[in-house]
């Protein structure tokens, strides 16, 4: 089906609807103005409309429509005109706010019912209850390993040859040494062992409670954190402190560091046979709270 | 056609259609001439002008000429009657005295 057929089934089909005294004249004269438009969509739009335009006419030339209109008052001026019908506003606008309205309330119940489930899920304010301690789970006790037998270890007895001589009245053996034992071989000196003293904190070396984290003082954290220093013959640190055993707590472990490199000069350097040496070692350093 | 002299709902678009005819009120109008001048929609221009036309305000007849010789369909004109510039020039001048200011 063309276009064209379109728009006439279009205007047949309005006219047929409308009053029967205007069905031929309607047709003919929507017919004869559809030819003036030449676009199709202009076209169709006006074939359409001209089924509005019968439902308007036909609406208006209603029996109770034409009494009412035959009894009305004639007045001057516009105010009459707009007392007698609906005022400025044609049925086509009346319908179009009572639409627009309907969509409002829509949408303002929408709005309305979503902001009450929003307020419905904001959950109460936080209360403290004191539960009741629960039973340990009892655990249970161990299975029994596989025994394992360890095998006697049998050490041979070394031979030991030494001779000795045998005082028949007393019974006391006594040993007869042929050499003196010497493990070093003959012509080496004697290695000389050096006496040495470990460092440690020195005088002016800073107070413990000094760098004693507030947050683990807070929380009652204690323990012991043991660093490693390397200390030069001044006492000062030769590289930065490390943790060689935490404490537990990765705050007092941080403490001890800062404790250790804090007291950077104040150590008390290492002695080898009296004399101050770089050495490292390790430094145990208590965080303990006072009662 | 009709009762002649009646009330006619003012609308907008009515005086949109009067004022269309109040250019020349001689002039013999089309429901195309209207469109083309007022760019009112045919569902909304044609019950204005039968409204206008069953209250006495305008006439109408169709174009007189041959169809098969014009090669096209002849037209209804509209035209105003002396009651409806009348009444239309009443109108308009109420507008110009403030009446709905």
């Amino acid at each position: 089906m063309s276009q064209r057929s379109v728009t006439h089934w279009l205007i047949h089909h309005a006219a047929r609807h409308a009053p029967e005294s205007l069905a031929e004249r309607l047709e003919e004269e929507w017919l004869a103005d559809l030819e003036v438009r030449t676009s199709g969509v202009s076209r169709l739009r006006f074939a359409i409309g001209c089924c509005w335009a019968t439902q308007m006419i036909a609406w208006e030339h209603q029996p109770s429509r034409a009494a009412v209109a035959s009894t009305a008052t004639a007045g001057r001026g516009v105010i009459a005109y707009a007392d007698q019908n609906f005022g400025f506003i044609s049925l086509r606008s009346s319908t179009f706010f009572l639409v627009a309205s309907l969509h409002i309330v829509l949408i303002y119940g929408f709005m309305t019912a979503l902001s009450h489930t929003h307020k419905s899920v904001v959950p109460d304010p936080l209360q403290n209850r004191d539960l009741p301690r629960s039973q340990p789970d009892r655990i249970p006790p161990p299975l029994p390993g596989p025994t394992i037998k360890n095998p006697p270890i049998e050490v041979p007895k070394p031979p030991i040859d030494i001779p000795y001589e045998q005082d028949l009245e007393s019974g006391v053996a006594t040993a007869i040494l042929q050499e003196p034992i010497n493990p070093l071989p003959p012509g080496l000196p004697t290695p000389h062992v050096a006496k040495r003293i470990d460092g440690g904190p020195g005088a002016g070396f800073p107070d413990t409670a000094d760098f004693y984290p507030s947050h683990s003082i807070r929380l009652g954290e204690q323990g012991v954190s043991t660093v490693r220093v390397c200390v030069d013959a001044k006492g000062r640190l030769t590289s930065d402190p490390t943790t060689l055993k935490g404490s537990g707590s990765a705050r007092l472990d941080e403490g001890a560091l800062m404790l250790a490199r804090a007291g950077s000069g104040h150590y008390r350097a290492a002695t080898e046979d009296g004399q101050p040496v770089s050495s490292c070692y390790p430094l145990g350093i208590r965080f303990q709270l006072k009662n | 056609m009709g009762k002649k002299d009646a009330n006619v709902r003012m609308s907008l678009q009515t005086l949109r259609v009067l004022e269309s005819f109040l250019e020349n009120p001689t002039e013999q109008l089309s429901g195309a001439d209207v469109h083309q001048r007022c760019r009112i929609a045919s569902g909304t221009l044609y019950p204005i002008l039968l409204r206008l036309e069953s209250a006495g305000w305008f006439v109408s007849q169709w174009e007189s000429i041959d169809p098969s010789s014009a090669g096209r369909p002849r037209r209804r004109l509209y035209r105003l009657t002396s009651t409806g510039l009348r009444r239309a020039s009443e109108v308009f001048a109420s507008f110009n005295r403030g009446v709905l200011a």
